[in-house]
């Protein structure tokens, strides 16, 4: 992996704050350093992904005993699996014996994993199952029992959501999900027997450091500039994108959400012409059905608007058009790796699949209409943000996001055109990395809503009786 | 496999179409793309004319069991040839230099009025200083004309385990 990041003690404001705010001047900079810094970049790794509760994967990837899946989670290579007994379960990829990774394929089912370096055999619960030559080894039921496999301290699943940590000392999973438990529940409970992810994962990686992918997530400002050329298509279907009346929220805990009722239809809920005279049909028939099942309030809520949620730090929510399941794996300062899921009703007809999976992918992902442009600004930043390292004049390294601050001091509610969003991600980042925050001037006395309104739904979340706050409509 | 003894000719309805003309209309699309002709390019699809790129994770899997890169209807593949026209498509502005090599083209089996063939691709792509590769096979349905072949399903499968940095597909695979 080339890294062009010179290596180089950090710069900053005064004390070595990589975020500057300032409600005097309305300004709000991210030291650019914080793209690109080695040091940084260990941190992280460090004190969030190895910290906190990361997005792993959802349940129905695998479906039946025995299925697995590898995957790579803040550098570390992990079995997902689900033993034969039903249960889901995540291990270290990593033979108990000297480390050499135990299972090598992507996928598969099984009921063992065989290490090919000295033959040792795990059950697909963790056991060890079978250790050749075993008699040269003491003749204790306590070292078989030490050399099971390596399970991640903590596992935890909301509405299918898996959930991994890589230290015991976290909250509760629905502690750290706070608000966002509610918006991924609202996806859970689209269909009406339930939602699945498809296989066909898009797996790509950016030449970008993972925050870009944040903040470009939360970010409403860039979409009609950016995607001029996918808003002119839609344009030309018959669909016009606005970007009034949209916002944004900080759930806390550095997770985001922006709620958008102008940028698209939505498959089975809001039409649009694209999506054909047999979709306009079923779409009032299946809010029939939504509003029967839930209830009218909570229908409208999951059907209305789309809504992109972001889970700090690596799971990114598309509920838009219809749904995307988006994972960030930090691979290198200047490299994110990026898995995509589509996240379907189960067992819907063909027809409407088959118009769910063109419509998103024509937006969403490396081949799309408007992803790749997306993509090309943050690797754009990641380009442009050395000019300015070692700069003679050490102001001009930051980033601004002060956008929509004065509206924030008079206690408006964050534009999704505004940078609110980022702003609270940058918060929380730092605290989470230990990073100072410069702050001038006093903030709002209110930092913000924890969502887009105060109605609480009871028993919205399926795994848990925590309240959660709801949309009664838009405000 | 259809009963040809030579694998360079089948026979569809009462044409032949032979290997020779396969190959010449892959190569004639691999210089209309190289050279960013798109709305020559564009004219070879027939009205209802698809284009795939499915994962790298692939098996196999149609359009509406699994995830793709790439599934566009016939009008989303002129929505894509107008939006790579613009100065707009900001992933494709200066856009990426190709140079396409296409070879092992096969024919596979004849229908009614269609051929199905398949052909190795390797494709450069330079772009910001960055050089990609880009390895896969192509999976076509053409239908046979008069006039000549047109695309009715051209599916470009990548080969690789998934998409490099920086090897975003904002031009045509």
């Amino acid at each position: 992996m080339t890294q062009q990041t010179p290596v180089r003690p950090l710069g900053g404001a005064e004390g070595g704050a990589l975020i500057d705010e300032d409600w005097e001047a309305m300004r709000f900079r991210v030291h650019r350093s914080a793209y690109r810094d080695p040091g940084v970049f260990r941190d992280e790794i460090a004190k969030i992904w190895g910290h906190t509760w990361l997005y792993l994967g959802h349940e129905t990837e695998i479906p039946n005993a025995g299925d697995f899946k590898t995957r790579t989670l803040g550098g570390r290579p992990l079995i997902f699996c689900r033993d034969s007994a039903g249960e889901v379960k995540v291990f270290l990829n990593a033979c108990t014996h000297r480390g050499t990774i135990l299972c090598r394929h992507n996928e598969g089912n099984t009921k063992f994993f065989q290490c090919f370096y000295h033959a040792w055999a795990f059950s697909n619960s963790g056991d060890l199952a079978a250790l050749p030559g075993d008699e040269s080894y003491p003749d204790d039921p306590g070292f078989r029992e030490s050399m099971r496999l390596r399970q991640v301290p903590r596992l935890q699943i909301h509405e299918g959501f898996v959930f991994i940590a890589f230290t015991p000392d976290v909250p509760d999973l629905l502690t750290h999900l706070g608000p966002a438990a509610h918006y991924m529940s609202l996806t859970a409970k689209i269909g009406q027997h339930g939602m699945q992810t498809l296989p066909g994962v898009q797996l790509y990686s950016v030449k970008g450091n993972w925050k870009l992918a944040v903040e470009n997530a939360m970010d409403g400002y860039h979409f009609a500039p950016t995607h001029n050329t996918f808003v002119g298509y839609l344009r030309e279907t018959g669909f016009a994108v606005t970007d009034d009346d949209q916002y944004a929220y900080d759930l806390g805990g550095g997770h985001g959400l922006l709620v958008l009722t102008g940028h698209n239809g939505r498959i089975g809920m809001v039409w649009e012409p694209r999506f054909g005279d047999e979709e306009k049909a079923r779409t009032v028939a299946k809010r029939n059905e939504m509003a029967a099942r839930l209830g009218p309030e909570l229908a409208a809520e999951i059907a209305d608007a789309s809504r992109i949620l972001f889970v700090f730090p690596n799971l990114l929510l598309f509920d838009l058009e219809a749904l995307t399941i988006r994972q960030l794996e930090p691979v290198a300062p200047d490299r994110t790796d990026v898995r995509a899921w589509q996240f379907v009703e189960t067992g819907e007809p063909e027809s409407v699949r088959a118009l769910r999976i063109k419509t998103m992918v024509s937006f969403v992902g490396p081949g799309g209409l408007a992803t790749p442009d997306d993509i090309e600004a943050y690797e754009a930043v990641q380009r442009g943000i050395v000019a300015t390292a070692d700069s003679a004049d050490p102001a001009h390294d930051w980033s601004d996001m002060s956008r929509g601050m004065a509206n924030e001091k008079q206690g408006n509610q964050g534009r999704s055109i505004d940078e609110g969003a980022m702003r609270s991600f940058w918060r929380h980042w730092a605290d989470r990395v230990g990073v100072a925050t410069a702050v001038a001037g006093d903030p709002p006395a209110d930092p913000g809503a924890p969502g887009p309104s105060t109605v609480f739904a009871a028993g919205s979340t399926a795994t848990a009786g925590s309240a959660a706050p709801t949309t009664s409509g838009k405000e | 496999m259809s009963p040809t003894t030579s694998g360079a000719v089948l026979n569809v309805g009462t044409r032949e179409v032979t290997r020779a003309q396969v190959e010449d209309f892959l190569y004639r699309e691999a210089q209309l793309l190289d050279e960013w002709r798109l709305d020559e390019w564009f004219t070879m699809f027939e009205p209802d004319g698809r284009m795939e790129v499915p994962t790298t994770d692939w098996a196999g899997w149609d359009a509406t069991t699994a995830g793709f890169f790439v599934c566009d209807d016939y009008d989303l593949i002129r929505a894509r040839v107008k939006r790579l026209k613009s100065r707009k498509a900001h992933a494709e502005n200066p856009h990426s230099r190709t140079h396409r090599m296409v070879s092992n083209v096969i024919l596979l089996e004849a229908g009614a009025e269609t051929v199905w063939i398949s052909a190795n691709f390797l494709i450069h792509r330079y772009r910001d200083g960055g050089a990609y590769t880009y390895v896969g096979r192509y999976e076509h349905v053409l239908k046979v004309d008069d006039d000549g072949l047109r695309f009715r399903v051209r599916r470009s499968i990548p080969v690789m385990e998934s998409m490099d940095p920086g090897a975003r597909l904002s031009f045509i695979l």
